[in-house]
């Protein structure tokens, strides 16, 4: 299985959603993406938006400001 | 020499009139009176008390009559209730409240300092076990005791003001469901609705069950399971504690018996020396009205920060000497909603259409830091300012970011009557880790004078609530798709500013209807309802705020 890694650390949104989108659009079934924000919203956008797109969101975390999410592409 | 100050009151005004008197002028002879059993304590801190934390009742005193007494030599009797005043005579009667017991205390200067007491309203069985108000520490300490025996489960809180709330967030904290019932239309009363909302918003999603525009109707106890039914004019709420947190009223009964002039706002009225209307007696903190800077009108605004810079006035005054004046109030208050804080300072939308100015309003989301600096957190700002001079009225700030150095940066330039134009000069501090490069109350004083200027045209959220339904209105949201997924506007259409200026500039986009643009913070749609003017499209107009603000029903 891929697993694929963004930093989208710096980047206001809508840069890390829509690089996120990007990605996983090109990406095949199963990869996983890991993707690091320091836009604080997108910590309930990508859940949202998971929600929505029926992609997995495996994981969640933030560490010291940095919000890391790893999401898997839908089969 | 060696004059007799009498203080009726010990917890924040009366405590500090008392020091700072004894300080300046060691040899007077200083006695504080209270009824309560305890002084000089915290009664801010006690929502965090019953959260435990504050862990310990003594985290909350202050300072303790032993303490005065031996490092001050102030006399302190708790449980001593001042029951009359002779102005004539200047005596007071006092009743010693263990013993029953009555006596006479002579003063030179009388200190009014009796403080507010939390209002309860004339609700059937209001009385019943396990109702409380939460306003002194005895109150605090019997909460404190059923929530630690594990005896609570689920609370009821009439009121959503700040101690409510704050109280809510505290007892959510321990594991208790929370129902807070509030018989206006909002919550947080002294803000505007909007900002009010978006906080509504956050409890909600912390498991808070909010009721407004709800009237408790009666209090009755289940017999069987022992609980609290609270009755309302929609529904009956059952609880094993209830909090009564409607507010609170100066305590002026002294006061009034004595006949002490009472301000229109109903607390003693005083002048900025803060005497009273006879002459050796003084009124301090929440019994004694203050004055809105802004306009000099009257205004009552029970805090502890302004108990303590009118008690220090007081304690100045009483020997007469060197006169100092206080000046007023703005009425800047801040709190802590589990991870949302709120500020205010200055007067609101709707004071300040109550007073009749005509104003202008802005609400502007923005960053706390750096936008790119790790941990960066929104705020949204309200500005609310006059039309005509372009004087800062007032501000309200929500967010989880840091609100209190702007709302502080706000509440000083008003109270030197700043204007929005002074806003945008301020040398403000900036680092990465504590601010954008343009701060946060910059940036809302430059949309403000864009507004004032007439450059950009701004529907609010609750006028867009109106035209969602109007064919002859287009809501375009001119996000990128991915983010119009996540959430959005019901009845809104999405599309993308590239797309929208293509569209424009062929003319695929019809000029004759009134387009309103969203986009997340309202900057996406500024810069194109910038660029669709200049295509001589003349009905667009953009939401405040965007998404980020819109304190109504997302999809």
């Amino acid at each position: 299985m891929k697993e694929l890694y963004i930093n989208a650390r710096g980047m206001q949104c809508p840069g890390p959603i829509m690089q996120l989108h990007k990605t996983l659009k090109d990406a095949e079934p199963d990869t996983e993406v890991v993707i690091e924000v320091t836009d604080s919203g997108f910590k309930k956008d990508v859940q949202a938006w998971c929600k929505k797109t029926k992609n997995e969101l495996v994981s969640l975390n933030e560490e010291d400001g940095v919000i890391i999410a790893k999401i898997k592409k839908k089969s | 020499m060696n004059k007799k100050i009498l203080i009726i009151g010990g917890v924040a005004a009366g405590t500090k009139a008392a020091s700072k008197v004894k300080r300046d002028f060691p040899d007077s002879q200083v006695t504080i009176i209270t009824k309560g059993e305890h002084i000089s304590y915290a009664g801010c801190g006690l929502p965090y008390f019953l959260g435990k934390v504050i862990k310990e009742k003594k985290e909350l005193v202050v300072r303790t009559p032993e303490e005065f007494k031996n490092e001050q030599g102030i006399d302190v009797l708790v449980k001593h209730e001042a029951v009359k005043v002779l102005p004539e005579e200047k005596k007071v009667i006092v009743k010693n409240l263990e013993t029953g017991e009555e006596k006479e205390f002579e003063y030179d200067k009388l200190v009014l300092a009796t403080g507010a007491d939390p209002f309860i309203p004339p609700i059937k069985g209001v009385d019943l076990e396990n109702i409380f108000t939460l306003r002194t520490v005895t109150d605090a300490l019997k909460i404190r005791k059923l929530l630690d025996e594990g005896k609570v489960k689920k609370a009821v809180i009439v009121g959503a003001g700040l101690i409510g709330l704050e109280t809510a967030e505290n007892l959510t904290h321990r594991g208790v469901k929370v129902s807070v019932i509030e018989l206006l239309d909002q919550i947080l009363p002294p803000f505007d609705r909007e900002i009010a909302l978006l906080a509504q918003k956050h409890l909600n999603e912390k498991g808070v069950d909010i009721h407004t525009s709800e009237k408790v109707t009666s209090f009755v106890k289940n017999e069987n399971s022992k609980e609290i039914i609270v009755k309302t004019d929609k529904g009956e709420i059952p609880a094993d504690l209830v909090i009564m947190s409607v507010g609170v009223r100066p305590n002026i009964k002294l006061a009034k018996d004595m006949g002490l002039k009472i301000g229109k706002t109903g607390a003693i009225k005083v002048n900025e020396f803060m005497e009273t209307s006879m002459p050796d007696i003084y009124a301090v903190g929440d019994c004694a009205e203050s004055k809105n800077v802004i306009n000099n009108e009257p205004a009552w605004i029970p805090l502890g920060s302004t108990a303590n810079k009118a008690g220090r006035t007081t304690g100045l005054n009483l020997m007469g000497t060197n006169k100092n004046s206080f000046k007023g109030v703005l009425g800047t208050s801040i709190v802590k909603l589990f991870d949302l804080n709120l500020a205010k300072t200055g007067l609101s939308e709707k004071d300040a259409a109550k007073y009749g100015f005509d104003i202008e309003t802005v609400i502007v989301p923005a960053f706390d830091k750096a936008h790119y600096f790790p941990g960066n957190k929104l705020i949204i700002t309200k500005l609310i300012a006059d039309k005509k001079d372009h004087r800062v009225l007032g501000a309200q700030i929500i967010g989880e970011g840091v609100v209190d150095k702007p709302i502080d940066i706000i509440a000083t330039a008003i109270h030197f009557g700043a204007k929005v134009e002074d806003l945008t000069q301020l040398d403000l501090a900036y680092a990465p880790p504590f601010s954008m490069a343009v701060a946060s109350t910059i940036t809302a004083a430059h949309v403000m004078l864009n507004k004032l200027e007439g450059k950009v045209k701004t529907v609010k959220a609750h006028e867009i609530l109106d035209k969602l339904n109007d064919e002859n209105v287009q809501v375009i949201d001119i996000r990128e798709e991915p983010e119009f997924i996540i959430r959005s506007i019901p009845g809104s259409i999405n599309i993308p500013q590239t797309e929208l200026l293509k569209r424009a500039a062929s003319l695929g986009l019809d000029r004759n209807k009134e387009t309103i643009l969203v986009c997340k913070v309202g900057k996406r749609a500024y810069m194109t309802y910038c660029t669709l003017k200049y295509l001589g499209f003349d009905k667009v107009s953009i939401l405040e705020g965007g998404i980020t603000a819109y304190p109504f029903e997302l999809e």
